[in-house]
C-alpha cells in the first residue's frame, strides 16, 4: 500500500505555454474511465444478471470482457464498479480538504499552541497506516453510520485520515506564506487576521492544495479497493473494483481476464489521479517549468 | 543530543496515549457489547458468567476509567484477553510475530540492498535514455495495487508456470517454507523498491553541487567514483529517515499480502479481528504497530542528528 502517503515524482519538464504531459496523460486516462462509468447504465448491460449458459467465457464481440463464473458481464460489472470508485475518489478527496485545508491553514496562520495542538493530532493519526485505520473504524463502525449509504461510509473512513497530507501541506504553505513582503503590505495597509487569510493567503496556496487533493482521490480509490477486497466496505452484493479482483482471487486458475482487466482499470484510475497530480505540481512549480 | 532523545520519547509516548485512547473511545461507539459477541450462536450465558466476563472486560466502569486501567496493565506487559477465545492478547501476537517480522525484514533487506545500486545507477548518467525509462518503469510499478500484483504474480508463476505455490506456508508450522515465502515477499517488496530507489537517486543528484562534479571530471575521476566519494556520504543522512515511513508501509502492505497468500502473521489476525470485533486484539496491534511506527521515526531522527552536526546544534 504504498501509494497512500508520498507519491513519487516523475521528472517533468515541461514549456511554458504547454500542458505538462503528465497532465495530460492523467486527464486522458480519468476522463476516459469516467464518461465510460457514467454512462455505464446506458451502454452496458446488468451487471448483475445471472446467464448459467454462459460462465466464464473469453473475451469476446458479445461480451467485450468475458464472463464470470455465474456468467454475469465483467464488462458491465467493471463499468458499474467504476462508478462506486470515482465516487469515493470524488467524495472522500473533497472530505479530506474540507478538514484538511482548515486545519492546516489554522496550525500554520495561527502557531503557538493551536499549532502544536493540530501537529500532535496529526502524528497521532499519521502512526497507523491509513488502509489499517480503515479496517478498524469500518470494525467498529458506529452505530450512527449504520443508516448511511455505503459509499458515504467508506468515504468517511477513508477521508478520516485522508486529511493528514492535505494539512501538512496547507500548513506548509502557511507558514511559508505569512512572512511574504505581501502580507506585510496588507497588514500595514489595515488588513484583518481574516481579510489577510481569505483574500491573500488561500487564493495563494489554493492551487498546490489541489495537487494534494488529486493524490488524495488516487489513494482514496486505493484504499476502497483494498477494502472491497478484504471483504470489508461496500455491500458485496454491488459490483467494486476490489470486490471483482477478490472473486478473482477464489478462481485463480480459471479465466485471465477475470483478474487482469478489472485490475487494469483500477491500475488507470489510481495512475490517472496521480499523474494528474504530477502534471499540476510540474505547471506550478517554477523549477520544472522551461528548460 | 541527550535532551533531545528524551524530549523525542516523551513526545512519543504522548502520541501512544493519544493513539490508543483515540482507538478506545472509538470502540465505545460500536453498537452491540462484548457479552453479545460472546453469546452470538453459542447458548446464552449463565448470570455468574455474565458477571465474570464483565469484570474481565470491566464493562462495569466507566470509560475513563477502563483506559486508565489498560494503560496499566500494558506497562505489566498484560494486553488483555481476546473476546474470541478469551485467550491473552499478547501471547496470540506473540504467536503471530514471526512470520510478519521474517517477511518484513527479508523485504526491508531487498528493498535497500536493491535499491541503492539502481538509484546509483540511475543516478551515474542522469538524463540519458535509461535514467527516462527507469523513471518511467519505478512509476508504473510504484502505482501497481499490492492485491492486483499479487494475483497477477501467482497467476504467472504458481498457475501457469507452475514453478511457486500458490499460498499456505508450505504444512508446517509458524515460519513457512522458503518457496512459499517468494512470492510474499516480493509482492511486499517491489512498492519500496521503486520508491526507494528513485529517492536514492534524487537524493545523490541533490548532494553533489555541480561544481563538484565538473571538477572532479577534471581530475580524471570517473562518474562512478564521484558518486562514490561525494554522493553517498551526504545522501545517507536524508536515507535514514525513511526508516520512519516504511515500517507503517510495510506492516499495512502485511495486512493484504498475509491476506492473499494466506499466511497467518500479524497482519491477518488483525483482519480476524477487525471481521470478528475483537476490540482487544485490534487495540494491542494498534498498540505495536504504532509503537514500531515511533521507534522508528525516533531512531531515523537519533541517527540523523548523530550523522549531522548542523541538526544536533540546532
Amino acid at each position: 500500500m504504498w501509494p497512500t502517503r508520498w507519491p513519487i515524482h516523475v521528472c517533468a519538464v515541461h514549456r511554458p505555454g504547454r500542458w505538462p504531459g503528465p497532465l495530460k496523460r492523467g486527464l486522458a486516462l480519468v476522463g476516459v474511465l469516467a464518461v465510460a462509468a457514467l454512462a455505464a447504465p446506458w451502454v452496458a448491460g446488468d451487471p448483475l444478471r445471472i446467464d448459467l449458459t454462459a460462465t466464464l467465457q473469453g473475451p469476446s464481440a458479445g461480451h467485450w470482457f468475458g464472463t464470470d463464473a455465474l456468467g454475469r458481464d465483467l464488462g458491465s460489472r467493471v463499468l458499474h464498479g467504476g462508478r462506486i470508485s470515482l465516487a469515493i475518489g470524488l467524495l472522500a478527496s473533497t472530505l479530506s480538504l474540507a478538514i484538511g485545508v482548515p486545519l492546516g491553514a489554522l496550525a500554520g496562520f495561527r502557531g503557538g499552541w493551536t499549532d502544536s495542538a493540530i501537529s500532535r493530532l496529526i502524528e497521532t493519526l499519521a502512526c497507523l497506516p491509513t488502509l489499517l485505520l480503515a479496517i478498524a473504524l469500518l470494525a467498529m463502525a458506529p452505530a450512527f453510520l449504520n443508516g448511511i449509504p455505503d459509499v458515504v461510509r467508506v468515504a468517511l473512513v477513508v477521508a478520516f485520515s485522508g486529511w493528514i497530507p492535505v494539512a501538512r501541506y496547507m500548513r506548509g504553505e502557511f507558514l511559508r506564506l505569512k512572512k511574504a513582503v505581501m502580507i506585510d503590505a496588507a497588514r500595514a495597509s489595515g488588513a484583518t487576521d481574516l481579510r489577510i487569510v481569505v483574500r491573500h493567503l488561500l487564493p495563494a496556496s489554493l492551487a498546490p492544495v489541489l495537487v494534494t487533493a488529486s493524490f488524495a482521490a488516487a489513494a482514496a480509490i486505493l484504499v476502497e479497493a483494498a477494502l472491497s477486497f478484504l471483504g470489508l466496505g461496500i455491500r458485496p452484493s454491488q459490483p467494486t473494483w476490489g470486490r471483482l479482483l477478490s472473486d478473482a482471487r477464489e478462481q485463480i486458475d480459471q479465466g485471465w481476464w477475470l483478474a487482469v482487466l478489472p485490475g487494469l482499470a483500477l491500475y488507470a484510475a489510481v495512475l490517472g489521479f496521480n499523474l494528474i497530480g504530477e502534471g499540476v505540481r510540474a505547471l506550478l512549480d517554477p523549477r520544472t517549468r522551461g528548460a | 543530543m541527550l535532551r533531545r532523545v528524551a524530549t523525542r520519547l516523551a513526545t512519543g509516548a504522548l502520541t501512544l496515549v493519544l493513539v490508543t485512547a483515540l482507538v478506545f473511545a472509538l470502540i465505545q461507539l460500536a453498537p452491540g457489547s462484548p457479552l453479545g459477541a460472546t453469546e452470538d450462536g453459542l447458548k446464552p450465558l449463565t448470570a455468574d458468567e455474565r458477571a465474570a466476563l464483565t469484570r474481565l472486560w470491566r464493562l462495569d466502569l466507566p470509560l475513563h476509567r477502563q483506559y486508565v486501567l489498560w494503560l496499566g496493565d500494558v506497562l505489566d506487559g498484560d494486553l488483555g484477553r481476546s473476546i474470541l477465545d478469551r485467550r491473552p492478547v499478547a501471547t496470540k501476537i506473540a504467536e503471530r510475530l514471526p512470520i510478519t517480522l521474517t517477511l518484513n525484514a527479508i523485504a526491508l533487506f531487498l528493498i535497500v540492498a536493491l535499491s541503492i545500486p539502481i538509484g546509483a545507477a540511475a543516478a551515474l548518467n542522469p538524463g540519458s535514455r535509461a535514467d527516462r525509462w527507469g523513471g518511467v518503469a519505478t512509476y508504473l510499478l510504484y502505482a501497481v495495487p499490492v492485491f492486483w500484483g499479487a494475483l497477477l504474480l501467482q497467476r504467472l508463476f504458481s498457475v501457469w508456470l507452475g514453478w511457486l505455490p500458490l499460498y499456505g506456508s508450505g504444512g508446517v508450522e509458524g515460519i513457512p517454507r522458503p518457496s512459499h515465502l517468494v512470492l510474499p515477499v516480493v509482492c511486499l517488496s517491489y512498492g519500496g523498491l521503486a520508491y526507494v530507489s528513485r529517492f536514492v537517486r534524487a537524493n545523490l543528484l541533490e548532494s553533489i553541487p555541480a561544481e563538484t562534479v565538473l571538477s572532479a571530471r577534471a581530475r580524471g575521476m570517473s562518474r562512478l567514483a564521484i558518486l562514490y566519494r561525494h554522493g553517498f556520504r551526504l545522501a545517507a543522512v536524508p536515507m535514514l529517515t525513511l526508516a520512519g515511513f516504511l515500517i507503517p508501509a510495510l506492516f499495512a502492505g502485511s495486512v493484504i499480502v498475509e491476506s492473499v497468500f494466506q499466511l497467518p502473521g500479524l497482519g491477518w489476525l488483525f483482519l480476524e479481528a477487525a471481521y470478528e470485533r475483537d476490540f482487544p486484539v485490534l487495540l494491542g496491534i494498534t498498540l505495536i504497530s504504532g509503537t514500531a511506527t515511533l521507534a522508528g521515526i525516533l531512531f531515523a531522527d537519533v541517527a540523523y542528528a548523530l550523522a549531522d552536526p548542523r541538526v544536533r546544534r540546532a
